[in-house]
């Protein structure tokens, strides 16, 4: 998805002068795309969109109706909800990645999209964490704790673990946030589905 | 808070507290006492104030606030949350405690999402200081994958750490291999194991600096 060329991030936003400043800020980083309401944003999105970043209030196609769409597609994208009111609980139920308070900064634009860019890795990198941990607790239970401190293919792999895990755990960042943490078990869980 | 007080609940010589951010794992054979301890460890603190938020796999909601009420007579059910995945009936706990009901243990994502809306119910309660149990990890890893339990494990625990909570969790040691209970023990920082011996049950702490290593008798 991210083989060739910058990251792609679709604004979705109906304000014509908001949608512009966004384009200004993030264009020297991404491919930036804008659409204007909910039904020109369903034709604009593909498989090479990263990231959205969804107005919730728009006339018409809601922000909410529009990520039920995505979700519907089965699109690999994580979307950003941008809204004037400060979110209830309902949000994270909804299955939004993450939430910036209209309007956003430029930095917290930018933290929003390098966060959300993150935790595209987040699934496959868990998943070589696993492999490795699986690998470890193999040779736990077929050689002795001596034998094991003596393997230098035993240090190699902890040390192997250590670096997975620091990377898992970055890419994570403060689950003390709610739609963070929800957003992550849904990574893992959207790569269930496909393995059924 | 920086520790969460397990005073009594465990041997004289094994540990009496355990920092905040600790996710704790308990396994043994079936019927040594691994839920009963869980839910020690998860209402001792309930006196001074702190909540208990508990996923439960098999046990319906009200079994579950019946084995809390053995625990804490005295039980303020407004500091207690449930997240029901067993399917049980538990209508009449729904109106008693805050219970948040998941059609399928294999559905983790229903299981964040109602762990998250209790956890901000507590903090619009002002109670900051939360134990959360899961019990128990042997039945996730029946409707699904390892991998998706271990990855599981590694958010859920983190999400733990993160808001400064202490973890309680149950595993039985002898329904998975021993790799599957390695594995799975490498995602927490402290374990409790327990067995039964011709001279009784017995106890052993391992992970946290300090502790003793060696079997405590536990009656």
């Amino acid at each position: 998805m991210r083989d060739t060329g910058p990251p792609v991030v679709l604004v979705v936003e109906d304000e014509p002068d908001v949608a512009e400043t966004y384009r200004r800020w993030l264009q020297s980083t991404y491919d930036v795309r804008v659409a204007a309401d909910g039904a020109a944003a369903m034709a604009e999105i593909d498989e090479s969109v990263d990231v959205v970043l969804l107005d919730r209030m728009m006339p018409e196609m809601s922000g909410e109706a529009v990520l039920r769409e995505i979700r519907d597609r089965g699109m690999d994208c994580r979307v950003a909800m941008v809204t004037a009111v400060d979110p209830d609980f309902d949000i994270v139920e909804m299955g939004f990645d993450a939430y910036l308070t209209k309007p956003p900064e430029r930095e917290e634009l930018f933290e929003t999209i390098e966060r959300l860019l993150d935790r595209a890795e987040l699934d496959g990198d868990l998943q070589e964490y696993y492999s490795l941990v699986a690998r470890q607790s193999a040779l736990q239970t077929e050689k002795s704790e001596t034998e094991l401190a003596d393997s230098e293919e035993y240090a190699a792999l902890t040390d192997r673990i250590d670096a997975a895990r620091e990377a898992v755990d970055e890419e994570l960042g403060d689950m003390a946030s709610d739609t963070a943490f929800v957003g992550a078990v849904r990574e893992i869980m959207d790569d269930e589905g496909e393995a059924e | 808070m920086s520790t969460y007080n397990i005073d009594e609940v465990l041997p004289e010589g094994t540990i009496t507290e355990l920092p905040a951010g600790t996710n704790v794992l308990i396994t043994g054979p079936p019927m040594v006492g691994k839920r009963e301890l869980a839910f020690q460890l998860l209402a001792v603190g309930h006196q001074e104030g702190e909540g208990v938020l508990c996923v439960t796999t098999s046990a319906s909601a009200s079994s579950m606030l019946d084995e809390f009420e053995r625990q804490v007579p005295t039980l303020d059910r407004d500091r207690v949350a449930i997240v029901d995945c067993s399917g049980g009936d538990s209508q009449q706990t729904i109106r008693e405690i805050a219970t948040e009901r998941v059609s399928s243990p294999g559905d983790l994502t229903g299981i964040s999402i109602g762990t998250a809306k209790l956890l901000q119910q507590f903090s619009k309660q002002n109670v900051s200081d939360v134990r959360h149990g899961l019990v128990s990890i042997s039945t996730l890893i029946q409707y699904l994958d390892l991998q998706t339990v271990f990855k599981f494990l590694h958010i859920y625990t983190s999400r733990i750490e993160d808001t400064g909570g202490l973890g309680v969790f149950t595993m039985d040691s002898d329904s998975h291999g021993a790799k599957t209970t390695n594995t799975v023990t490498s995602e927490f920082d402290c374990v409790i194991e327990l067995r039964e011996t011709e001279d009784g049950r017995e106890v052993r702490v391992k992970g946290l600096p300090g502790a003793s290593r060696s079997w405590h008798a536990f009656d």
